[in-house]
């Protein structure tokens, strides 16, 4: 071995520039394909959204019309704004099963409270405040007591949905909401919904935090390798806590804005929402497993399936039927970029 | 289950080996790992394998097992020739391997885990009872006082280690291979071991033995092969030799003149760190580490001897009760966080799964130690802008930092790492292992950024199972033996093989 005396010293240096320059040959080689099949990756989504946006605007002549394509951004800005926190969470290699159970309690939280004449903002803070409380004692219990946050949020599904129930037994609640407030959800910008603008926002807002902070750079540290993150000195309970806190949030924001459009507050509303969240998620090109995705993905995922949606009531088709259709196309899709992906790294 | 006893030396005949491996090659790329080994274990005997780190001990075992196959040479089980495709047919032969790392599973029972994959069963359902009772009967062979329905992850690693040898009959294994079966265990349990391996040689099996406890050989062998470098160098009856002629053995013709290859001064002056004690009961319990700013500390010791512990205590990332000094000032560290705010960097033993985000890019990797400060924005551009040099010092070979790390050759991916840690400023440097799967040239270029790094005034420990590579590099060698310091080394002064005697018997001749 090294019993490197001064002579042969000269050798093993250009041994080892021999082995480096082979090694960057290779390295300089890959990155260029891998781009191109990564690009492939992301645009296949895009490409798959085109397709679908363009069948849909020669099947049905309404597709295309500002009030459908207004509609289609109303629709999807809900459950929009959870995916985007689940996004978070996911990235760190966790789940969050609790996003309807939390969305569900803060619309029932901000209802009671406007019916009892709290003013708007305030109340709004209320329910943003319990929402981003719930997610951070989940956080923290996953993180530290170290749960799977799968269980942890499981029951906090349960749990929390209980307590939705419980602030009025079950009743619906909001009979006489402010209309300024009812104008958040139901009211538009010119053409543009105010809930769809909200979802854009929160959009941008997740993409810089992701991109153009630390915090950011630890999510995907956090989910690429928890173990390496640990040892590099990134705070990795505190980053798991906080992503769980910003997926309350966003679900808390989310109950908001559908008290506030339907001008009524239900116990029940929300049931199933974290699967179109995990769904949009995962079709958006995250990796459960962690450390890659992005915002952008899940941003194209989530109107993706509405339009998906809003194509088959265009032409008619059932309830059913339509649930069938969504959940082979989620499967096929996720196939194709399984296929593309390890395709792209046997070439690297 | 059958339970045949079998009789030493009468059925098979007077002078037929229970296993004869003869002319056994095997080599990996870049090392020659047996070269033409031999080994002939005898009917109801424990025949002991001695040899230091990286002798070959494990890859002629492996080869045994069937894991391995060897690139030449013959097997043979009781005078019968044989060749395993894989571990199973290893198993059928009545072949025995039982690891360190006790390959049990934690969650099953003792019974389940004995007849995996053989229990009693009729058409496909379970025989729950007479496995038991098989369980039972053979557990009490082993001296086992434990109940076959308990979990064997809750045991204590004693009666894991039964329950391992326990299997190892539920087969009817000739040939039991043990490697280090007492190395977790206390003095009362070796004991128990013991017994157990008396009672199977007298049964008729054989025993092949791998410890780093020369007491332990002693007390329990009857004969030794020694390898070193893939080769045999000796065999030797217990009873006619020493461990003395055993050491001797193991450590071969190393050169005896100074070893350092640098003539450089060791520095002086006031130590930068200061362990004056750090112990995690049962495990560790290390004094008197210090490392002097400018100066490299190599930790040399066998598999076991709790280098990768001790650094990982000394870091944060394992708990401790410790007492350090930072230049003067004493120093608690609680976690990693600690560490790294003291100035602390680790290059943790496996770069892949510690040491690295494999799916992320090299400037990301480079840089993840560094971006923590305020105002907490624009990670990329102040990481790349802070580590871009760094790498380039280092002389990262890399096309773009947005290149994914996992694309690096392994010297390159080690210098990420290091780079990590140059990149945030650090005052003290622990490496564990640094140049593993490293080529010469990787390795030699790794010691040489360590070295510039120790220059500029970095205290640096670096442990690592090569012992020349310690006394090429480092300024000073402690010697660890199973969690205690043994002593301390110039590699100016003192021989190799004064330092590999220390090592493999934990004393300082």
């Amino acid at each position: 071995m090294t019993t490197v005396n001064t002579p042969p010293a000269v050798d093993v240096d250009a041994d080892s520039s021999a082995s480096a320059s082979a090694s960057a040959e290779k390295a300089a080689a890959s990155p260029w394909r891998r781009r191109g099949s990564s690009w492939l990756v992301k645009g296949n989504l895009l490409i798959v959204f085109v397709v679908i946006v363009v069948i849909a605007s020669l099947l049905s002549p309404d597709f295309l019309t500002v009030r459908n394509l207004s509609n289609l951004l109303q629709q999807s800005s809900l459950t929009g704004i959870i995916a985007i926190g689940m996004t978070l969470v996911i990235l760190t290699s966790g789940i969050d099963l609790s996003v309807g159970s939390t969305a569900a309690l803060s619309g029932m939280i901000v209802a009671i409270t406007l019916d009892g004449s709290v003013p708007i903002p305030l109340a709004i803070l209320l329910a943003l405040v319990v929402g981003l409380a719930v997610g951070l004692v989940m956080g923290a219990i996953a993180a530290w007591i170290r749960l799977p946050a799968f269980i942890v949020t499981l029951a906090g599904l349960t749990a929390i949905r209980g307590a939705a129930y419980l602030t009025t037994d079950g009743r619906p609640v909001g009979q006489n909401l402010p209309e300024s407030f009812t104008l958040i959800g139901g009211g538009y910008m010119g053409f543009i919904p105010i809930t769809g603008l909200i979802f854009i926002v929160v959009a941008l807002l997740a993409a810089a935090l992701l991109r153009f902070t630390t915090f950011g750079e630890y999510i995907y540290a956090v989910g690429s390798n928890e173990e390496a993150a640990r040892l590099s000195g990134v705070p990795v309970k505190w980053v798991q806590m906080a992503v769980f806190g910003i997926s309350g949030l966003t679900a808390a924001l989310a109950g908001i804005l559908l008290t506030s459009r339907l001008t009524i507050a239900q116990p029940t509303s929300f049931t199933g929402a974290e699967l179109d969240g995990i769904a949009a998620v995962v079709l958006g090109g995250a990796a459960l497993a962690g450390g890659r995705g992005g915002i952008g993905g899940t941003f194209i995922a989530v109107l993706l399936l509405s339009v998906l949606k809003n194509l088959f009531n265009l032409m008619g088709i059932g309830s059913f039927f339509q649930m069938v259709a969504t959940g082979l196309i989620l499967l096929l899709a996720l196939i194709l970029n399984k296929f593309i992906d390890s395709r792209a790294r046997n070439i690297s | 289950m059958s339970t045949t006893l079998l009789q030493p030396d009468t059925s098979a005949g007077a002078g037929v080996l229970r296993l004869r491996m003869s002319g056994i090659n095997k080599s990996f790329p870049g090392t020659h790992a047996c070269r033409d080994t031999r080994l002939e274990v005898r009917p109801g005997e424990v025949h002991c394998l001695l040899g230091e780190n990286g002798a070959g001990k494990s890859t002629l075992m492996k080869i045994l097992s069937g894991s391995y196959q060897p690139d030449s040479g013959v097997i043979a089980i009781d005078g019968v020739d044989v060749s395993f495709a894989n571990p199973l047919d290893g198993i059928a032969a009545g072949i025995a391997v039982i690891y360190q790392e006790l390959d049990l599973f934690p969650d099953l029972t003792v019974a389940q885990n004995l007849y995996l994959g053989h229990s009693p069963s009729v058409g496909g359902i379970v025989r729950g009872r007479r496995r038991r009772a098989d369980a039972r009967e053979i557990l009490k062979r082993v001296g086992a006082t434990f109940s076959p329905d308990a979990i064997v992850g809750l045991l204590p690693i004693a009666d894991q280690q039964l329950t391992a040898i326990a299997r190892a009959l539920t087969a009817d294994a000739r040939l039991i291979v043990m490697d280090e079966p007492t190395a977790t265990l206390g003095d009362a349990d070796v004991e128990k071991v013991h017994t157990v391996i008396r009672s199977l040689v007298a049964e008729g099996r054989s025993v092949v033995y791998i410890s780093h406890r020369l007491d332990e050989v002693k007390e329990i062998g009857d004969r030794i092969t020694v390898l070193r470098d893939g080769a045999n160098v000796a065999e030797h009856r217990v009873a006619d030799s020493t461990p003395d002629e055993w050491i001797a053995d193991m450590i071969g013709e190393k050169k005896k003149e100074l070893t350092a290859v640098t003539d450089r001064p060791a520095p002086t002056g006031e130590p930068l760190l200061e362990i004056e004690r750090v112990t995690i009961k049962g495990v560790i319990d290390i004094s008197d580490v210090s490392v002097r700013p400018g100066e490299i500390v190599g930790l040399a010791g066998l598999g076991g001897a709790g280098r990768t512990t001790f650094l990982s205590a000394v870091f944060g990332a394992r708990r401790s009760s410790s007492s350090l000094r930072l230049a003067g000032k004493p120093l608690t560290i609680r976690s990693v966080r600690d560490a790294t705010a003291a100035g602390f960097g680790l290059v943790p033993e496996s770069r892949k799964t510690e040491g690295l985000m494999l799916g992320l890019s090299i400037g990301r990797n480079a840089s993840i130690s560094s971006i923590g400060a305020p105002p907490w924005l624009m990670p990329h551009r102040r990481g790349r802008a802070l580590s871009t040099p760094v790498l380039a010092g280092l002389g990262v070979k890399y096309a773009s930092v947005n290149q994914a790390v996992g694309q690096l050759s392994g010297g390159n991916q080690q210098k990420v790492v290091l780079a990590k840690w140059l990149t945030r400023g650090i005052r003290v440097l622990l490496l564990d292992e640094p140049t593993r799967g490293l080529d010469i040239g990787a390795k030699a270029d790794l010691y040489r950024q360590v070295r510039a790094l120790a220059d500029n005034g970095a205290a640096v420990l670096v442990a690592s199972s090569e012992l020349s590579e310690l006394v090429a590099n480092a300024d000073r060698i402690i010697v660890l033996h199973e969690g205690r310091k043994v002593g301390e080394f110039d590699p100016r002064l003192a021989s190799e093989e004064s330092i590999t005697h220390a090592i493999i018997s934990g004393k300082i001749s």
